[in-house]
């Protein structure tokens, strides 16, 4: 508990992470503005597909904050100080104040967990209202079931950052990759052109929680393959993969090498 | 105490340390001297959990650092550098730590007095000079008031005030009973700190004992020390 204390204390006073919380909390509301903005017309007249997606769509792409979260709880342990200051690393003062490295491993991932689930709560206000506000009468009614999947949506995504980020030591590989991942060319879209193995990468997965929910074929990627569980746990699965091999390769390294 | 055994390191096809074995005893400052890259650094890492020896061990009170439960209780180290995030302020820094260990925010104001950063505790890290950096490492390690002591190079980038600061500061640690261990290679100010020294050369230990021992015949200490390490002759113990 103290090490999840320390966790938290490191992540609140880290100036990066109100970037996090400010891009976290009103990114999906600005999407999905733009998404409701954009569908109004056909909405109204009742002929919009996509209907089931409004206000969804904002948190399916504005995950970005969790994952700068993510990163950035593991790259600000790694980021090497000025020659001049002597080139030190705060990891090596985090592991000489716990002892264990799986619990120092745990804290981290349990200080991002409640995070992630605080600003996924705020982000969901922020867009239900923003999507209110443009679609008044016309707004879906979001069903508790779906904003729960986005709510383990944006946690698994902070943690397959953090567990990257645990290999790379460094975050801007992560963060571009995710980001890019997340918001301009997703790999799962490249990779569905090729197999369907697509619909079991932990993006495609994961967002069937609260994506994809309509029933109609289009027979493209936008079809619904998992059922919302399953996409959940396919996602999981991912995580908990990187968070074991995190976990082994951060147990055997030396924090010199 | 603070006890190392056989100690051996390897690094890829290198060889960092060749079985080296030294105690640091309570009551006492042990000056852990060697020029750069000779082994100093990683054995003190060895001994702090963060790398892993190859065979051998390096013990805290008869227990790897793993093992204790609150370590910041037991040993305080300041290892290179600052230790902290450039963007936090120096007060942020100890106060993370401080919960890590359940101490209070009072303590890290005691500490920040202690080590005399009290007025730039609001400053971030990345904005304080060397010796700022060097002293807030210190604050760190004094936060649990614990009875062993480990610094690396602690007067390195300490102004001539900062040094006689830390030298009057160790030697009133050791007197109350604590066991202190530093590493330096400022022969100097090592001179008039410590009570025993351990050379270290390529890994291995060429001297071991009080520092009188260990200056032996020679006029000074950095005589000795620059004897025994381009000449590796002389082992005292």
């Amino acid at each position: 508990m103290r090490a999840f204390n320390a966790e938290l204390s490191k992540l609140f006073s880290l100036p990066g992470i109100w970037l996090a919380f400010l891009i976290g909390a009103f990114a999906p509301a600005l999407i999905a503005s733009l998404d409701s903005i954009a569908q109004k017309e056909e909405i109204i007249a009742g002929v919009s597909t996509r209907l089931s997606e409004v206000g969804y769509i904002g948190l399916a792409l504005g995950v970005q904050g969790v994952i700068i979260l993510g990163v950035l709880a593991v790259s600000s342990e790694y980021l090497t100080e000025s020659s001049e200051s002597g080139g030190g690393q705060q990891i090596t003062t985090s592991l000489t104040v716990i002892s264990s490295r799986f619990h120092f491993l745990l804290a981290k991932a349990g200080a991002v967990t409640v995070i992630s689930i605080l600003l996924c709560i705020v982000a969901i206000m922020t867009t239900v209202s923003a999507t209110y506000l443009i679609l008044g009468e016309y707004a879906p009614a979001f069903e508790w079931s779906r904003l729960i999947g986005a709510v383990c949506y944006w946690t698994f995504t902070a943690h397959l950052a953090l567990g990257i980020t645990f290999l790379t030591k460094n975050g801007i590989l992560p963060l571009a990759v995710l980001i890019i991942n997340s918001s301009v060319v997703s790999f799962s879209v490249l990779l569905y052109r090729v197999t369907k193995l697509a619909f079991y990468l932990p993006d495609r997965a994961g967002a069937e929680m609260f994506m994809f929910t309509d029933n109609t074929s289009t027979g493209t990627l936008f079809d619904g393959f998992h059922t919302p569980f399953t996409g959940g746990l396919v996602m999981f699965a991912w995580v908990l993969v990187v968070f074991i091999v995190a976990a082994v390769v951060f147990h055997r390294r030396d924090v010199a090498a | 105490m603070l006890t190392i055994n056989n100690l051996v390191k390897h690094r890829g096809t290198r060889e960092i340390l060749s079985g080296i074995s030294f105690k640091a005893r309570p009551g006492r400052v042990t000056g852990f001297l060697g020029p750069n890259g000779a082994g100093k650094s990683s054995t003190l890492r060895i001994l702090l959990g963060l790398d892993r020896a190859t065979s051998g061990s390096a013990l805290i009170n008869g227990k790897p650092f793993a093992e204790l439960h609150n370590p910041l209780a037991t040993v305080g180290a300041a290892l290179d550098g600052f230790g902290a995030h450039r963007m936090r302020t120096g007060r942020a820094h100890l106060r993370w730590i401080a919960r890590a260990a359940g101490l209070s925010n009072s303590r890290v104001e005691e500490v920040l007095e202690i080590v005399g950063l009290t007025n730039a505790a609001g400053k971030r890290v990345g904005q304080y000079s060397l010796g700022m950096g060097r002293r807030l490492g210190i604050a760190a390690a004094l936060l649990g008031d614990p009875k062993i002591l480990i610094l690396d190079e602690p007067v390195n980038g300490l102004d001539p005030e900062g040094i006689r600061w830390i030298r009057t500061f160790l030697r009133e640690r050791a007197e109350s009973g604590n066991t202190v261990l530093l590493s330096s290679h400022l022969m100097g100010e090592l001179a008039e700190t410590v009570d025993d020294v351990v050379i270290i050369k390529h890994g291995t230990i060429v001297a071991d004992g009080t520092l009188d021992e260990v200056i032996g015949n020679h006029s000074t200490l950095e005589e000795a020390f620059f004897a025994l390490t381009s000449e590796n002759t002389g082992d005292v113990v």
